[in-house]
């Protein structure tokens, strides 16, 4: 099974680029530049919204526990990808999501369990998309030390100057899961 | 305890034949008979020879810097943690906490020696913390959690139980 993931080059949907790189090794995904960013999979099955490209890779590649490893975590993942979506992507003030999650982080290496999910894949590519976060950055330590450990680890460094962009990122309208 | 710690670490590090180890001294220090030269004494340098032997040589830390940090934690490792009295440990929980404040492990960005024998080292400590005192040392404590799960580290030692979200925060409610 062959996966082709458009992205839009204006608007570069991260967190699935992310993901895309995460499940090279057991799924192929062809990554091409375009103008709407979508996932084909089949000529009937097409998803346009970020977090529905990830969440469809990380099903497709199970062994790699990107969606966490029981149910309690799948669930914690999914608030975090909802989190991204509607308090961090395109708003204006983050100060109080930000307050949130640095209490979340303050006991935790990774959001979810023991080991990298989507929902850091998801919460980072909204942050290192948003143009308030580096100017907020030092007053959260935990979101801090977290971001910046992710962004020394591999897929992401190279995601986050491939495609660094200076736009806020996307408007929510596009959910067709 | 040296020992239990060594062949634990031979396990980490997937090393098939187990070693044989005698102590010496009344501090019990491990002693290693090697096949092909003199014995090595003592738990950082025996240490370092079997992550050489495993050629896992960025577990001693990938750049100088790293190299030296890990040096450094190891040696505080044996000379801070061994024997410490209930004064000693309030030091080493709130400089290390303080430490760890913006770190994910004791030196660079991936797993080094260092994290693997601070928390050999360590673990009697945090196993006597009450759930406050855990949370007192919010970064010791994530950062002990982190590596007790850390694929292959924990072995003969039993889990210290973590909580996970903070209830000793009165600010926030």
């Amino acid at each position: 099974m062959a996966l082709n993931l458009t992205i839009n080059t204006s608007n570069p949907p991260l967190g699935a680029l992310l993901a895309a790189e995460h499940v090279k090794g057991s799924v192929q995904v062809s990554v091409k530049e375009g103008n709407d960013t979508q996932l084909h999979v089949s000529d009937s099955i097409q998803f346009s919204d970020a977090n529905s490209i990830s969440r469809y890779l990380a099903r497709v590649a199970p062994a790699l526990g990107l969606y966490g490893a029981n149910m309690m975590e799948q669930t914690e993942v999914d608030h975090w990808l909802e989190f991204s979506a509607r308090r961090l992507c395109g708003q204006p003030g983050l100060t109080v999501a930000l307050d949130e999650l640095n209490k979340a982080l303050s006991l935790r290496t990774f959001l979810v369990g023991h080991a990298l999910t989507l929902a850091d894949l998801s919460i980072w590519a909204a942050l290192q998309g948003h143009e308030e976060w580096p100017r907020q950055s030092e007053s959260f330590s935990h979101v801090n030390r977290w971001f910046s450990f992710l962004s020394s680890q591999v897929p992401f460094t190279s995601i986050g100057t491939k495609y660094t962009s200076k736009k806020a990122p996307v408007s929510k309208s596009k959910m067709n899961e | 305890m040296a020992l239990r710690e060594l062949s634990s670490l031979e396990k980490y590090l997937g090393l098939k034949k187990p070693n044989k180890y005698s102590t010496r001294g009344e501090k019990k220090v491990p002693v290693l008979q090697n096949n092909n030269g003199p014995s090595l004494v003592g738990l950082v340098t025996i240490a370092c020879h079997l992550v050489k032997e495993a050629k896992r040589p960025e577990l001693l830390g990938s750049s100088a810097d790293d190299r030296a940090v890990v040096q450094q934690w190891l040696e505080y490792t044996i000379t801070k943690l061994q024997n410490c009295t209930k004064e000693d440990t309030k030091t080493i929980l709130k400089d290390l906490s303080l430490y760890l404040r913006d770190k994910v492990y004791l030196a660079g960005s991936q797993i080094t020696l260092a994290d693997i024998l601070m928390y050999y080292g360590i673990h009697a400590i945090i196993m006597d913390l009450t759930i406050q005192e855990k949370e007192q040392h919010v970064n010791v404590t994530r950062w002990f959690d982190h590596i007790q799960h850390y694929p292959g580290v924990r072995h003969h030692l039993p889990v210290v139980v973590v909580l996970r979200n903070r209830i000793y925060t009165s600010r926030h409610h």
